[in-house]
C-alpha cells in the first residue's frame, strides 16, 4: 500500500466517523427536539380552554408525533435497514430503489447471507446508487465460495473504493473489469461471516 | 363492528384497544400473536382483524397470520398496522387477497374517524392501502405518466377491471367467455402498455398493473 492510498484510507475512515456523528446529531435535532417541544404543547393544551383553538392544537400535536416517527425511521435505515433483517438484500436494494426513484435493476439470489456480508453490501450498493447519478446501472448479487458476491454494472470505476470501505473490513476484495472506460463492472466479494 | 386484534407491543395494543372501543366498536379478541389470535378466532366471529406484521411468529407473523385467517375465513377484513410502508411487504399482502384487506402506518390510524373509515371501507371488501405507499407504487421515475391506462383498449381495460377485483386468468376467462390462452395474451399487452419491466415478477406485474387501475379510478396522481 502506497503513502497516498494510506492516506485516502485514513480519510475515508474519519468519514465515517463523521457520519456515525451526524446520525446523533440527526437524532437529536429532529425526534428528541420535537418530542421535548410536544410536552410542553401537550403541558399548554392540559391547562387550555377546550375550544377551536385547542382541538386545532391537538391535531398539530399529531402531526408533530408522525414527523417525529419519519425521522425516526429514516435514522433506523441509515443504522440498518429493517427490511434488510427481515427480508434480505433483494427486497431491501428493490425498496431502496422504490423509494429513492433511481434508475436501477436489481437480479439477486434469495440465499440469506448473514447481518455483515448483507449489510456492507446494501451500504455499498447504496453509497453507489448516491454517487452514480443518473445513470442506469445492474445490481447483481449471488453467492459463491463462502462470499457474498456484488456486481454493480454500469458504473463509474472510481467507485470502487466506495465498495472497498464496505468489503475490506468484513475480509472481502473489490475487482474492476476495465478502469479506463468511463462505466464498468465494479465486483465486491463479501465473505459470509 | 367485531374486530380481532394481534399486536405484540402491550402499549400500542392497549391504545389500539382503547381507541376501538372509543369508536364504537367490540372488540371480541385481542392477543399479543398471530398464532392464538387464529385459535380465539376459530370459536369467535369477527368481521375485521387487526394484525402487526412483525409479531410472533417471528419474523413476519401478521403474514402467516393472515394467510390462516383468509383460508378459515374468507370473509374477514384484515388490516395490517406496521411501523414502515413497505412495497415489498404490500406485495405479499395483496397475494394474500386483494378483496377486503388493508395496509396502513401505524400512526396514522390514531384517530376514531381515521380508524373507523379504514374498517368500514375493509369491511365493504375495498382494498386500502396507504396513500403515500400506493403513490410511490405508481409513480415511474422519469416517464411520461400520462394516464396510460387510456392506451388500453376496451377488452385489456375489461381484464384490467376484473384483476383488479382479484380474479385469477381463468376466473377472467369465464367472465368474459374468452379462452385462457386469450386472457393470457392480454395481460401481457396491459403490462407492456402500462410499461411493467419483464424483470419483476408476474405477481408483482400483476399488483402494479392493478394499482395503476385504482388509481385511474380515483383520478388523482
Amino acid at each position: 500500500m502506497t503513502l497516498g492510498d494510506e492516506l485516502e484510507r485514513g480519510r475515508r475512515c474519519a468519514d465515517r466517523w463523521r457520519s456515525r456523528r451526524g446520525l446523533e446529531q440527526r437524532l437529536h435535532d429532529g425526534p428528541a427536539l420535537r418530542l421535548s417541544a410536544l410536552s410542553l404543547r401537550v403541558g399548554l393544551l392540559r391547562s387550555g380552554q377546550r375550544d377551536s383553538a385547542w382541538e386545532q392544537g391537538l391535531d398539530e400535536v399529531a402531526d408533530e408525533i408522525g414527523a417525529a416517527l419519519q425521522e425516526l425511521r429514516e435514522v433506523a435505515a441509515a443504522i440498518y435497514p429493517p427490511l434488510l433483517d427481515e427480508a434480505g438484500l433483494g427486497p431491501a436494494l428493490r425498496e431502496l430503489v422504490s423509494a429513492s426513484g433511481a434508475c436501477a435493476r436489481i437480479d439477486a439470489v434469495a440465499t440469506r447471507c448473514g447481518t455483515a456480508a448483507e449489510g456492507a453490501a446494501y451500504f455499498a450498493t447504496a453509497a453507489c446508487l448516491a454517487q452514480a447519478g443518473g445513470g442506469d446501472m445492474t445490481v447483481r448479487v449471488r453467492v459463491d465460495g463462502g462470499d457474498l458476491v456484488l456486481t454493480l454494472e454500469g458504473v463509474d470505476p472510481a467507485l470502487r473504493d466506495v465498495v472497498l470501505d464496505e468489503a475490506g473490513p468484513l475480509g472481502g476484495s473489490v475487482t474492476v473489469a476495465d478502469s479506463t472506460n468511463q462505466t464498468t463492472t465494479i465486483t465486491g466479494r463479501f465473505p459470509c461471516v | 363492528m367485531r374486530v380481532a386484534v394481534a399486536e405484540d407491543g402491550a402499549l400500542f395494543r392497549q391504545g389500539l384497544v382503547m381507541l376501538l372501543e372509543a369508536a364504537g366498536h367490540e372488540v371480541v379478541a385481542c392477543e399479543a400473536g398471530g398464532d392464538p389470535l387464529v385459535a380465539q378466532l376459530s370459536r369467535i366471529p369477527a368481521d375485521v382483524a387487526l394484525l402487526d406484521i412483525r409479531m410472533p411468529p417471528e419474523p413476519d407473523g401478521g403474514l402467516v397470520t393472515a394467510e390462516k385467517l383468509r383460508a378459515a375465513h374468507p370473509d374477514m377484513g384484515l388490516l395490517f398496522l406496521s411501523h414502515y410502508a413497505e412495497s415489498h411487504y404490500l406485495m405479499r399482502i395483496l397475494e394474500i387477497g386483494t378483496e377486503g384487506i388493508g395496509y396502513r402506518l401505524k400512526e396514522k390510524v390514531g384517530s376514531v374517524e381515521v380508524l373507523s373509515d379504514t374498517l368500514t371501507r375493509i369491511a365493504a371488501g375495498e382494498i386500502v392501502i396507504e396513500p403515500e405507499l400506493a403513490k410511490r407504487l405508481v409513480e415511474r421515475p422519469r416517464s411520461d405518466k400520462r394516464d396510460l391506462v387510456a392506451t388500453l383498449s376496451e377488452r385489456e381495460r375489461d381484464v384490467l377491471k376484473l384483476m383488479a377485483e382479484g380474479r385469477s386468468n381463468n376466473g377472467i376467462a369465464s367472465t368474459l367467455y374468452v379462452s385462457g390462452k386469450a386472457v393470457e395474451k392480454h395481460v401481457a399487452n396491459i403490462f407492456d402498455k402500462l410499461g411493467l419491466q419483464a424483470d419483476t415478477s408476474a405477481n408483482h406485474r400483476r399488483v402494479l398493473a392493478v394499482l395503476q387501475y385504482l388509481r385511474s379510478q380515483r383520478g388523482d396522481g
